[in-house]
């Protein structure tokens, strides 16, 4: 698997000219929102595209570019799913564009009707949120394709660091894994002289042996982090703190779904808002109580500001054409017509391809 | 105190953003919404729900043979993820429930959140389902070390299946929880689709035809293959497991000098 | 003269065990070399590990008495504040990387002290300077040779400027490059740092040198440190120089071929006999125009090489050079792009991993023999003792593999892979990590192997060894046959020399010139 590349190291920190790795992910959290708030498919083909732009500008040389393309194959999947059960299942409106023999599922699958007419705005309709979701999938491949996810790891708050150092560890454990496990694939066949081995007990005899070597590494890469310093020993009164915060938060959600169920909707949007302020709070204080430096920090540069602060112009901008009424930002197909398209909105989503332009800062 | 507090508090909330299509009313999202926002805004409280729960974790203490033997394990388990087993189901499970039921509750959530996240890490695929995934599979680990605390004084064959049959169940679980996730993002309307406000029963109704449709096969042999595999490799991986256990909580008896310490003659 | 590093009366127990140490007592002086001896299972890595606190605190279990290092003691110090004035350095290159940048990983350790990181930017500058390391910086440890890996990991522990380094058997999994390397890195510390450093090694040739005072432990006891020379002048596991100079009494016993050429020959040594290769048997192996390629790196190129009956090959060659995948191409285990393999009718050839964990399962060694034979659908009791005997195991038949060191596992391996009885054993670098004990117990299987009527091929990077039990020597090089012979012939003309050859031509070891003694 190309994915593993063991060779050099994925872009060292600071020696590219390549954005900060938060500015990419307010991008990419910018250009979801503008999908969701203007799911016409005729502003997700531009969001699309200009995406599409960004990344080929972009992209990492390594196995995680793939991401872009992969994630928009899954995007693609779902939303042909969806076009064909929902054009199976659901009934009525007109022109039909062709007839399926029905039939009636037993009790037991649902009882429901498949097949029968199939009408072409429910198969648009259909198609055009399978595009939104599509949409959203683009933005979801192309964070993957340009952040390197070392630094994805390295940027995670100080209050994650042990998560994220698990993580590392990991990352830095699967070539050692990969080779360990080509290894005693072929130790039965060694030790027999070439001899395929008897199926019985096969697995365990390929398990074990690579659970124990993989511990023992990890006694002495234990040893080796011990040495040098590390240790979790205690929680601070920091991160007390920020673990009764993270409570909070969690009841404050908890309140949220409740008023919702009581349809107090404005109680639950505040309690919501309440409940993520509560957990970044939270999450700034365990950090600031970890008091733990980083090497070689990547700072975030005025290109980095320039970027986020002009891709959150995009779902802004859409946010108050919505608000005002904007009626071009959704298209139904009952009644039948072509989707229009208002300029403001595409400048909104031009917005979009801001790190193409500072690319040569 | 606040410890469980806060796991139930983590249980409900997760499972309530799992669960909103059979709970959340109609006109509660804005009008304009649509199939996509749910799921995302759902996402969206998975994540939160999963940095309370890091934040609760890591109380206690961490550490370096417990982040090390984490590593090696998130290791195992992304590449797991890449082998798919006959029928469909990945690898990941039957690792996450031995070893969460060799090391206990703790180890076996953290090793469930850490392997997904490698897993995404590893194969590039950050998306909107991680925290879910990462949740459910940190549940599944979680789970097993609490039956792994119980089991520990069963019969092996006892033991064995015990965590067979939870394999079974929790990987099954983690297929429909997934699956409704990714339900308003697969139908929009018609018979099999969800809607905010229906009567519960029909909703259920509703999610089990598409569930039937979309992926009851495919779950349920990999969750059997998963089960299978816990059956074959448990007892060995068991007892090789919990030869290490020791590491992770080291006890350190100090002796005291029982005769006073002589002055060295070479200083 | 101020002692870096002082133990008390050190007892100690891993948990639920018999007590290890009992009463051990040592002083190091700052800025010396002190090198640590002794069988595998002494308890060497546990005394080491006592020095900053991994023992007990990372271990558990019962410790009495005290370690004292600048000032602190182990008691009430465990590793993280012993950080900052003691690195450790483990012996396998590939478990000691936290992050899989060398550079990244290199500032862990000053990441963990909470160091500013102007200041971490300038230590981690001239730590990767130290080692000689800073063209490596941005590569990821699991593209570097297994030399550079160690010198990272000793970046790694000098990262916080500690005053004392501790390191067990950091080469022994490494080859003879790979090994001077490190060495060579470590002599320069304790030179131009000023570096106390304690040091755990098998090869005594190459570490030897280096170390101002030795001691000797075995079963838990250390033996009063003295000087190198004197030290190793009685050790089992002496180099072969030190050896001959027991044996012709030189002194002060010489530690390096260099001093030993000071001395000169003894007169009236009788040549050995010219080199009679025995009558070679039948032929077992014939391997023609073999090709293999791994990936697009061609690893064999059109090699040829017999083996027969009673013979014993060694197979030399850097890494890299298509040893191990001569050695896999003959066992049927690598499909080759060229020519062919054949075996003789009826004959089969087993394989012994580099890495015998893979062959490890437990619960017990004997476990792990009788896997074989019930793979093989043999009956398991008899052959598995005939063979742990001629390992020198059956003492250690009921334990867990895992517990063993990596010499004993070295011959648990070679145990369950040879109770299948094959005709042609395969070995690669079955040496790593041996002890002397575990080395000679090995000369013996692989003696009584040839003399049975069966062969055996190992790929190795002993010169010595091969000396010893060695018929034939092939040579690889970048994956062709750079030199086939009788062993005299080839290890007599090539940079793969045993020292007693350099001192002594043509004696090619000590036995050689012990009988040619008796002779005289």
């Amino acid at each position: 698997m190309s994915c593993f590349a063991v060779g050099r190291a994925p872009d060292h920190a600071v020696t590219t000219g390549r954005l900060h790795a938060a500015a990419w992910a307010v991008w990419a959290v910018a250009a979801a929102v503008s999908v969701e708030l203007a799911p016409n498919p005729v502003y997700v083909a531009l969001v699309i595209a200009v995406v599409g732009l960004v990344v080929s500008a972009h992209r990492l040389d390594s196995a995680w570019a793939r991401a872009f393309p992969i994630l928009i194959g899954v995007g693609v999947a779902f939303g042909v799913l969806r076009v064909v059960l929902t054009a199976a299942t659901t009934h009525g409106g007109d022109p039909v564009l062709f007839t399926l023999p029905a039939a009636t599922l037993p009790r037991l699958l649902g009882g429901f009707s498949v097949g029968g007419a199939v009408s072409l705005p429910v198969v648009l309709q259909a198609a055009s949120e399978s595009f939104a979701i599509v949409g959203l999938m683009a933005a979801f491949g192309a964070f993957n394709a340009v952040v390197s996810h070392h630094e994805l790891v390295q940027v995670v708050p100080r209050a994650f660091y042990e998560v994220g150092l698990i993580v590392t560890v990991a990352v830095a454990f699967v070539p050692s894994t990969i080779a360990a496990v080509q290894r005693v694939n072929e130790a039965d066949r060694a030790r027999l002289g070439g001899r395929r081995a008897p199926r019985r007990g096969r697995l365990v005899r390929r398990a074990v042996p690579l659970i124990e070597s993989g511990a023992e590494q990890a006694i002495a890469l234990a040893e080796s982090m011990d040495s040098r310093g590390f240790a979790r020993a205690e929680a601070t009164a920091g991160d007390r703190a920020a673990a009764t915060g993270a409570l909070v938060a969690l009841l404050a959600l908890a309140a949220a779904f409740v008023a919702l169920v009581a349809r107090a909707t404005a109680v639950a949007a505040v309690m919501a808002i309440v409940g993520a302020a509560a957990l970044l709070v939270a999450v700034f204080v365990a950090s600031q109580a970890s008091g733990r430096p980083r090497y070689r920090p990547r700072p975030i540069t005025r290109r980095d500001r320039t970027v986020a602060l002009v891709a959150l112009g995009a779902p802004m901008l859409l946010g108050v054409r919505a608000f005002l009424g904007d009626r071009t930002l959704t298209w139904s197909t009952s009644p039948l017509h072509l989707p229009s398209v208002s300029w403001l909105a595409v400048l909104a989503v031009a917005l979009l391809a801001v790190p193409v332009v500072v690319r040569d800062d | 105190m606040r410890e469980r507090a806060i796991y139930v508090a983590m249980v409900v909330v997760g499972a309530g953003a799992f669960l909103y299509p059979f709970w959340l009313p109609a006109r509660a999202l804005p009008e304009r919404a649509h199939g996509t926002d749910a799921p995302l805004l759902a996402a969206l409280i998975g994540a939160m729900v999963v940095a309370a729960i890091v934040l609760e974790l890591r109380r206690g203490a961490i550490n370096g043979a417990t982040v090390a033997l984490l590593g090696v394990l998130s290791a195992m388990g992304g590449l797991l993820r890449l082998l798919d087993l006959p029928g469909g189901g990945s690898g990941i499970f039957f690792l996450v429930v031995l070893a969460g039921a060799a090391f206990g509750p703790r180890f076996g959530m953290l090793l469930g959140l850490c392997a997904m996240a490698t897993s995404a890490v590893i194969t590039g695929g950050v998306g909107p389902w991680l925290p879910f995934q990462m949740l459910t599979l940190g549940w599944m680990g979680g789970g097993a070390g609490w039956l792994g605390r119980l089991s520990g004084r069963w019969p092996w064959r006892v033991e064995v299946g015990a965590l067979a049959l939870y394999g079974w169940v929790a990987g099954f679980a983690f297929g429909a929880v997934m699956n409704l996730w990714f339900w308003p993002f697969a139908i929009g309307s018609g018979p099999l689709s969800w809607e905010p406000g229906l009567a519960l029963t029909t909703t259920f109704h509703r999610y089990y035809s598409f569930y039937v449709a979309s992926s009851l096969a495919w779950d349920a042999a990999g969750a059997l293959a998963n089960a299978v595999l816990i059956v074959i490799t448990g007892r060995a991986l068991l007892v090789a497991l919990r030869r290490f256990a020791d590491r992770l909580a080291p006890v350190v008896q100090l002796l005291e000098p029982s005769i006073p310490q002589e002055a060295h003659v070479n200083g | 003269m101020t002692e870096a590093v002082s133990y008390r009366d050190v007892q100690f127990a891993y948990p639920r065990e018999e007590r290890l140490l009992d009463g051990v007592r040592l002083d190091v002086h700052a800025g010396e070399v002190l090198l640590f001896m002794g069988r595998s299972g002494s308890g060497k890595s546990t005394v080491l590990r006592c020095v900053n606190g991994l023992v007990p605190h990372s271990t558990g279990g019962s410790f009495g008495g005290d370690v004292v290092v600048g000032g602190r003691s182990t008691r009430s110090y465990p590793p993280r504040k012993m950080a900052d004035v003691v690195g450790f350095v483990h012996q396998d290159p590939e478990a000691q990387f936290v992050v899989d940048q060398v550079e990244a990983d290199v500032a862990f350790a000053l990441e963990n002290l909470g160091m500013s990181p102007p200041a971490m930017r300038r230590r981690v500058e001239e730590v990767l300077d130290a080692l000689g390391i800073a063209h490596l910086r941005d590569r990821s440890p699991a593209s570097l040779s297994g030399g550079e890996r160690q010198r990272a990991a000793i970046a790694g522990a000098l990262a916080a400027g500690p005053s004392v380094l501790v390191l067990d058997e950091p080469t022994s999994q490494l080859d003879p490059q790979g090994a001077d390397d490190v060495l060579a890195a470590i002599g320069r510390l304790n030179a131009d740092l000023g570096t106390t450093v304690l040091l755990a090694e098998h090869r005594l040739e190459r570490a030897a040198p280096l170390a101002d005072r030795a001691v000797v432990v075995d079963a838990g006891a250390v033996s009063a440190p003295v000087p190198t020379a004197e030290a190793i002048a009685g050790y089992e596991g002496a180099p072969s120089v030190t050896r001959l100079g027991r044996l012709l009494g030189w002194h002060p016993a010489p530690l390096t071929v260099r001093e030993a050429q000071r001395f000169g020959a003894p007169t009236g040594l009788e040549r050995p006999p010219p080199a009679t290769s025995p009558a070679p048997g039948a032929p077992l192996v014939a391997v023609r125009g073999a090709s293999v390629e791994l990936g697009r790196h061609r690893a064999l190129r059109a090699v040829d090489v017999s083996v027969a009956e009673g013979e014993v090959i060694a197979v030399f060659g850097r890494n890299g050079a298509g040893k191990t995948t001569l050695l896999r191409a003959v066992a049927g285990l690598v499909s080759l792009a060229a020519g062919v393999v054949t075996i003789a009718e009826g004959r089969r050839a087993a394989y012994v991993p580099q890495d015998p964990n893979t062959l490890l399962l437990g619960p017990t060694v004997r476990d792990d023999v009788e896997t074989t034979c019930r793979l093989l659908g043999q009956p398991a009791a008899e052959a598995a003792d005939r063979w742990l005997a001629m390992v020198g195991l059956t003492g250690m038949a009921s334990r867990h593999p895992r517990d063993l060191s990596a010499g004993e596992r070295q011959r648990v391996a070679i145990a369950a892979v040879g109770v299948g009885e094959p005709d042609v054993l395969l070995l690669d670098e079955p040496t790593r990590g041996m002890d002397a004990p575990s080395k000679a117990a090995l000369e013996v299987l692989i003696r009584g192997m040839a003399g049975a009527g069966r062969s055996v091929m190992l790929a190795t990077h002993d010169v010595e060894l091969a000396a010893r039990v060695a018929t034939r020597v092939v040579v690889l090089g970048d994956g062709e046959v750079v030199a086939d012979g009788p062993a005299r012939d080839v290890l007599a003309g090539s940079l793969f020399a045993p020292q007693v050859l350099r001192v002594l031509p043509p004696f090619l070891t000590v036995e050689e010139v012990a009988e040619a003694i008796g002779r005289a």
